[in-house]
């Protein structure tokens, strides 16, 4: 079942044409990452989603209900994290889930309960200040609870790791991790090692509409070009293979790059084996999110 | 149900944490005893001033002053009372717009309406509060040092009086639906104000402005009834239930 599905949507900010005719599916159970440059439209997207945006058209639907802005009553299957989540300040971080509790109609023993699950889960349970002191990582790991609290089935984080340190970011992503067998997780980012890290689902931003979407592994597959790489042991040897072989380029550290189009590898495999060649490593290139990335900002 | 009570239970923890409570309790009671203090002093001010006063022609006689000079200065000092309370609860939707609080409360599944009534049933019962107490300060005073009796229509000039401040109350909620920042919704209570004034020049309109409930004074002087303030009474209350009413559908249309 598809968690989430949008299907043309359309947003404009003034005469700034922000998403045009964007189309996404999230498929349940999975992680999925929503990739794209700053000001691609990601927050306009998730935004729209939880209904604080009206979109000029399109349709939005959540487990298999519509979104509609304003009184927003898919909200109850989603779990929101904001880019930077602002929470009252005055209030510890259990007060404050209990508060989120409170305003989604669950009973006290109930919150109790799963406070002090989420808050050992983000690791806050030892932490009686209130939140006005916290730092940028703590309100994140807060947020994360807060969003989790009554056990959405969609988990929305926008940029959650984007303003944190690297062990901020570990904890963050570890979490995300541990909660994909409770809820369907998408995230935003612009961090493409994360993404690789956890997701199992992508989609590629780009103008205003997705550029690549499907599993993380079916793109990587389906985007792999016959690239090869080769690395001598000698650079005289790397030489002799530029000169014979016109499609054959060096980059600066010595090593070889080619195609299969411009030449079968076979080919060049069996010129190193008569000329005895020694080499280090042969290898078929797997495509990087990041080439892919830059490929559909390129476009 | 009972997110209203959790949300109005946010409300008033903010006030008591943020220390506004307390603030506006200390504000309130000093304009309670200043009203009867200004009274009680007045004839040893103008004593003490006797010989300026001598010098630019003015001869001070025997002045006695009534619980009368208390409840006027009750009724001046009630606009400073009712802008100091403006001042501090104006920005309760404005400050959530901007630092996005609200977006997750919302985000849970928070109706709407229930952050409008939370925010309008808490603001008006500080209103309420303050507004009682700084009375009962001034009314408790008056008894002691003089007789309350001799201002006529005396309840009936505090309603008013009260109600003034739930109208500012109404029109703070309703512009903070409107509009997003607290400047915005100090401008609109302040034009509402402002015309009323200006237009209460017009005499025939002046009996049904809501600014006339203000006007305190004519009423214990018995130099006019409480039936002349009816029509601004109907038309006060119509505007107070209005504003409430119509900033539940505008806060659903609110693009946070």
């Amino acid at each position: 079942m598809d968690m989430l599905k949008i299907t043309g949507l359309y947003k404009h900010f003034g005469d700034k044409e922000v998403l045009k005719g964007l189309d996404l599916t999230v498929p349940e159970g999975s992680i999925f990452g929503f990739i794209g440059k700053n000001g691609a439209g990601k927050t306009t997207t998730m935004k729209t989603v939880l209904g604080l945006l009206k979109a000029d058209s399109g349709e939005i639907e959540v487990a298999g209900e519509r979104v509609v802005y304003g009184q927003t009553a898919t909200n109850r299957y989603i779990g929101y994290l904001p880019d930077v989540p602002e929470f009252y300040s005055f209030m510890n971080a259990s007060e404050y889930l209990a508060f989120c509790g409170e305003i989604t109609g669950m009973d006290r023993a109930e919150i109790a309960a799963r406070s002090s699950e989420l808050l050992e889960l983000v690791g806050l349970q030892n932490e009686k200040h209130r939140i006005r002191g916290f730092s940028r990582g703590m309100k994140q790991r807060l947020g994360i609870a807060q969003a989790l609290l009554n056990r959405p089935r969609l988990l929305i984080c926008d940029e959650p790791t984007s303003a944190l340190d690297p062990v901020g970011r570990k904890e963050i992503l570890d979490i995300l991790l541990a909660v994909r067998k409770q809820t369907t997780v998408l995230f935003s980012t612009h961090i493409l090692s994360d993404v690789e890290r956890i997701c199992t689902d992508v989609a590629l931003l780009g103008e205003g509409n997705i550029s690549i979407e499907g599993k993380l592994s079916d793109i990587k597959t389906g985007y792999r070009r016959d690239e090869y790489t080769i690395l001598t042991e000698s650079r005289s040897d790397s030489e002799i293979l530029c000169d014979t072989f016109s499609g054959i380029t060096c980059d600066d550290q010595g090593i070889l790059h080619f195609s299969e189009s411009s030449h079968a590898h076979v080919e060049i495999l069996r010129f190193i084996c008569d000329r005895n060649i020694s080499i280090l490593k042969i290898e078929r290139t797997e495509p990087t999110l990041e080439s892919l990335f830059m490929e559909v900002i390129d476009k | 149900m009972s997110n209203l009570a959790a949300f109005i239970r946010k409300e008033v923890t903010e006030h008591i944490r943020s220390g506004k409570i307390t603030i506006l309790v200390v504000i309130f009671i000093i304009l309670g005893i200043m009203n009867p203090a200004i009274a009680k002093l007045t004839p040893w001010l103008l004593e003490t001033m006797a010989d300026t006063l001598a010098e630019s022609g003015m001869t001070v006689t025997e002045v006695t002053v009534s619980a009368l000079d208390s409840w006027v200065q009750f009724f001046k000092n009630l606009p400073m009372g009712l802008i100091a309370f403006i001042l501090f609860e104006s920005n309760s939707f404005s400050k959530e717009y901007q630092s996005g609080t609200l977006v997750l409360s919302l985000t849970k599944g928070l109706k709407r309406h229930t952050v409008v009534t939370a925010k309008a049933i808490v603001i008006s019962t500080l209103w309420s509060a303050l507004y009682w107490l700084s009375f009962g300060i001034t009314y408790a005073y008056n008894a002691y040092f003089w007789d309350n009796g001799i201002a006529q229509s005396l309840l009936f000039s505090v309603v008013c009086g009260w109600l003034i401040g739930v109208f500012a109350v109404a029109l703070a909620v309703f512009f903070s639906t409107v509009a997003k920042s607290n400047t915005g919704v100090l401008m609109g209570i302040g034009t509402i104000f402002v015309l009323s004034y200006i237009l209460s020049v017009i005499p025939k309109l002046n009996e049904y402005l809501p600014t006339r409930l203000l006007d305190g004074n004519s009423l214990i002087y018995g130099k006019s009834s409480p039936k002349d303030y009816a029509a601004a009474l109907i038309l006060t209350l119509a505007v107070i239930v209005v504003s409430f009413i119509a900033s539940i559908p505008i806060f659903n249309k609110k693009q946070l």
